[in-house]
């Protein structure tokens, strides 16, 4: 059928692509890796990706502390300082935790829910390259001089040509915006994925909350990326064709970017979050050897969490004047957000309460998470406060907040998640000694870095300022951040000697080295490419735990005796059919950065991008997507 | 078990710094906002208070829990697969609504503050105009007028009576930026394009220090001011001075003289 339908293609770019397809499919090295579709490959790079810019990112923040270590730091100057904040947010955020994010979704989705790929391969690629074109375009701004400085916030009017005038904020704008569209490929690839790509008898509730919220996650990465397009398009016009919507002068409104970005952005903390908070959910049982507590409470907290999400924008703003009664309303919405989040803490406990629970790293950074990210639900409370936020905004009160939230929760979720499936897609275990090491370094070092900073926000130290001077008692706190954050570097230092070492003297990894309850479990480690030989008919929720316990009166789990629950079918793996490789994704998503340029530098360069966009687009429409 | 030594270090750890957190509070500093001296920075602070000692009890409670679970249910070389325990709706609901209950009772308190903060203070309050720039703070006071029927101003440093309510209107010249006072009345966004307002007074003659707390660019670290808190004779004494000031340019000094030989 195939093959008769391409013998009607015009024969110059069909037989073209073709024979470019069968060469693909034959690449080795690093071609391979560039013209991937694999799931489990997109995801290393994603993973790996991300860590070289929290290495990026990380040494920015380095340096912001050493400048404030003491009064009148001379490290750097206002304007560095302000490029280093500025890049040390975005890149965090949407670089480091998003990206990292993205990588487990990669690895794990397909085969939580019991597929062989994502279920638009090609797309999934395409996001990736244009994630990674997005943030070395952003990153650009080093090697030309004009580093973003208007905060990753990037507050109207600051930002306009008369405040921002050199390519900055332009590179900041235009990298954002494509990173976007990584993002909301991402979203729909995984909407669709985990909505229609189930193995039969996988049904919704049946689903490992991790993929629960990765469903969740991506539904709030489609609806809230929009905001910020609009927002950023609004601002790429105020900066290129001389509109206004920002404009005081001319009758716009600076806040007017103020509820675009955080209509986005709050969902977007969510965004961060919801991940790491599957990941826990899937680790905390693994090593408590007991389901997870109450699972529809936390799937449905959940979900709570990411429809509130869009209702709770203007707490980032109860100081700009908005009035008491609009005040008032977000206070309440704030406070209310509380409770899906209080739920999931307490499910966590009531997951541990009872269990067997094995102190190894993956439990140990998860437990990190709950112990820290309760820090920053609390103080997330006393933001809600509004006449209490009135002195807290715009203070280290509010950087401390959400490094509770985003380094003591994502990060550390995220590093459970690295430790718990490193072996099953790398085939060998990590270090566990090492592993400890790394978790009391960076748990000590997290909680002398940014303990201090609610204390300095209390005193009255205001976030983004590159210097402050002696006599406000904020000279013993800041020198114990800077030494926490050392503190942290060294235990990522500790993450990457045990990666190094692992990978080459590390003890082989068997199929299920964590006695794990999900699928993904009852594959050989590495995952063969083909993932299923036999897609699995799923029975129950933890379908893998089943097939290894049964449950005797009490309900405590008896191990079935090996091969008698099930026949092993012989498969013939060479059947299977999986997606072909493309370089489409990789050369449409070029397009973009050359689009960007175009902008910044000489516009005939702005077709040339349209030009190479369409001609991957046109290339990925006409292929075939498997020989 | 090194593992567990290390996670009972790390609770400690925590709590150490929650009493850290106590005593750094009480440490004088210029704007510490612990140590309020004025409306509402004293109402902000005992809110800020009311919704931290339940947070308080709430982390150690939490964090207690974490150690005793890890400490209690750690596999043992003889442990036992534990029951498979899927949940406990009634349990769950509990600790849903307990929370529920719980941020109710806080919000009360809280819209009730917000309503009273946005109260206008009445035609006793001294009025000030706060013009905010890149990079400093100019204050205007529109019914102090010198001899040419200009308002009184003064750049970087506001001058107020002690115990008379301050009402601030404050705009931004360029860019937002963010005037904050913390030991007297926190903060309110210099929005350009709109005028914000901020009431406020200081119980005891003193200076307080304050700075703009929203990120305004290069000089945004540098941009303070100071707020100066006078017995009400010392303030018009510095009134008189300021509109005595103009009188020494030229062609203003009869009409200022008159002003003065009013007792004005």
């Amino acid at each position: 059928m195939a093959t008769e339908y391409y013998e009607q293609q015009p024969v110059g770019v069909g037989d073209a692509l073709r024979s470019l397809r069968h060469e693909a499919a034959n690449y080795r090295g690093i071609l391979s890796w560039l013209a991937t579709v694999d799931h489990k490959r997109i995801g290393m790079m994603y993973g790996v990706t991300a860590f070289l810019f929290f290495l990026v990112g990380g040494i920015e923040a380095l340096v912001i502390r050493s400048q404030l270590a003491t009064p009148n730091g001379s490290v750097v100057n206002a304007e560095q300082y302000n490029q280093l904040f500025t890049m040390h947010g975005t890149t965090m955020i949407f670089m480091v935790v998003m990206p990292l994010s993205s990588a487990f979704f990669n690895l794990l989705i397909p085969l939580m829910i019991g597929a062989r790929d994502v279920a638009f391969p090609r797309l999934n690629a395409f996001s990736y390259w244009v994630f990674l074109v997005g943030a070395l375009f952003l990153n650009f701004g080093w090697v030309t001089g004009d580093v973003p400085d208007a905060g990753w916030f990037g507050y109207a009017n600051l930002t306009t040509k008369a405040f921002s005038p050199g390519h900055g904020v332009d590179f900041w704008l235009f990298g954002l915006q494509i990173m976007g569209v990584a993002s909301m490929a991402a979203g729909f690839n995984f909407i669709v994925t985990i909505l229609n790509m189930r193995a039969p008898g996988m049904t919704m509730f049946r689903l490992p909350v991790f993929v629960w919220m990765t469903l969740v996650t991506s539904f709030l990465a489609v609806l809230a990326f929009p905001l910020i397009t609009v927002g950023l398009f609004q601002l790429f016009f105020d900066r290129f064709f001389a509109a206004n919507f920002f404009e005081p002068v001319a009758g716009g409104d600076p806040l007017l970017w103020q509820h675009m970005f955080w209509l986005f952005g709050h969902p977007e903390v969510y965004i961060l979050i919801l991940p790491a908070m599957g990941i826990v959910s899937e680790v905390l049982p693994t090593f408590s050897r007991k389901p997870l507590f109450g699972y529809p409470f936390v799937v449905f907290s959940g979900i709570a969490i990411g429809f509130m999400g869009f209702g709770v924008w203007a707490h980032h703003m109860f100081t700009v004047g908005l009035g008491s009664v609009a005040n008032s309303a977000f206070a309440v919405s704030t406070m209310l957000i509380a409770v899906p989040t209080g739920v999931k803490i307490f499910n966590w406990l009531g997951t541990l309460w009872g269990g067997s629970i094995s102190l190894k790293p993956p439990l140990l950074f998860a437990v990190g998470f709950i112990a820290m990210f309760t820090i920053g639900g609390l103080t997330g409370v006393t933001h809600a406060v509004v006449p209490s936020d009135y002195q807290q905004q715009d203070s280290y009160y509010i950087v401390a907040h959400f490094h509770q939230v985003l380094f003591g929760g994502a990060i550390f979720g995220l590093f459970a998640g690295v430790y718990y499936w490193f072996p099953k897609f790398i085939g060998k275990m990590l270090n566990e000694k090492l592993g400890i090491i790394h978790f009391v370094l960076m748990f000590i070092g997290f909680n002398l870095t940014f303990q201090p900073m609610m204390i300095l926000g209390l005193m009255g130290m205001p976030r983004r300022i590159y210097t402050y001077s002696e006599g406000y008692g904020w000279d013993l706190w800041n020198m114990i951040a800077t030494a926490g954050a050392f503190m942290i570097a060294a235990s990522i230092l500790v993450f990457i000697i045990n990666v190094i070492v692992s990978l080459n003297r590390g003890e082989k990894a068997s199929a299920d080295p964590w006695d794990g309850r999900t699928l993904e479990w009852s594959l050989p480690s590495p995952v063969p490419p083909y993932n299923f030989a036999e897609i699995p008919h799923v029975q129950a929720l933890d379908d893998f735990w089943h097939h290894k316990y049964a449950e005797d009166e009490e309900g405590r789990p008896l191990p079935v005796v090996v091969g008698a629950a099930e026949e092993p079918h012989e498969v013939d793996v060479h059947s299977i059919h999986m997606p072909s490789p493309s370089l489409f994704p990789l050369i449409s998503s070029l397009g973009f950065p050359t689009i960007g340029f175009g902008f910044l530098y000489e516009t005939a360069l702005v077709p040339v991008g349209v030009a190479i966009l369409l001609f991957g687009i046109y290339g990925w429409a006409i292929e075939p997507a498997a020989e | 078990m090194s593992k567990l030594r290390i996670l009972r270090a790390a609770i400690p750890v925590l709590l150490l710094f929650a009493l850290l957190l106590l005593v750094g509070c009480q440490t004088d500093s210029p704007q510490n906002t612990f140590a309020p001296k004025g409306y509402p920075a004293d109402k902000q602070r005992d809110l800020f208070m009311l919704v931290m000692w339940p947070a308080v009890v709430i982390l150690i409670l939490v964090e207690g829990a974490i150690v005793v679970a890890l400490w209690r249910f750690r596999r043992r070389r003889n442990s036992e697969r534990p029951k498979q325990l899927h949940g406990n709706p009634r349990l769950e609901l509990a600790w849903t609504i307990a929370p529920a209950l719980l941020l109710a009772s806080l919000a009360v308190p809280t819209l009730a503050t917000i309503a009273d903060l946005a109260e206008n203070p009445g035609p006793n309050a001294l009025q000030v105009d706060v013009i905010a720039r890149q990079w400093s703070w100019e204050f205007r006071y529109p019914d102090l007028k010198d001899s040419k029927g200009q308002p009184i101003s003064s750049l970087n440093e506001l001058h107020i009576p002690v115990d008379r309510k301050i009402h601030a209107s404050v705009v931004s010249n360029d860019i937002i930026h963010s005037f904050w006072i913390p030991r007297l009345g926190g903060k309110i966004d210099a929005v350009p394009g709109r005028t914000n307002h901020l009431t406020f007074s200081a119980y005891e003659a003193d200076t307080y220090a304050g700075e703009c707390a929203e990120f305004c660019g290069l000089g945004h670290a540098l941009m303070k001011l100071t707020v100066v808190a006078q017995p009400q004779d010392e303030f018009d004494a510095w009134v008189r001075q300021k509109q005595a000031a103009v009188s020494s340019e030229p062609g203003g000094a009869v009409v200022a003289a008159v002003e003065a030989g009013h007792g004005n």
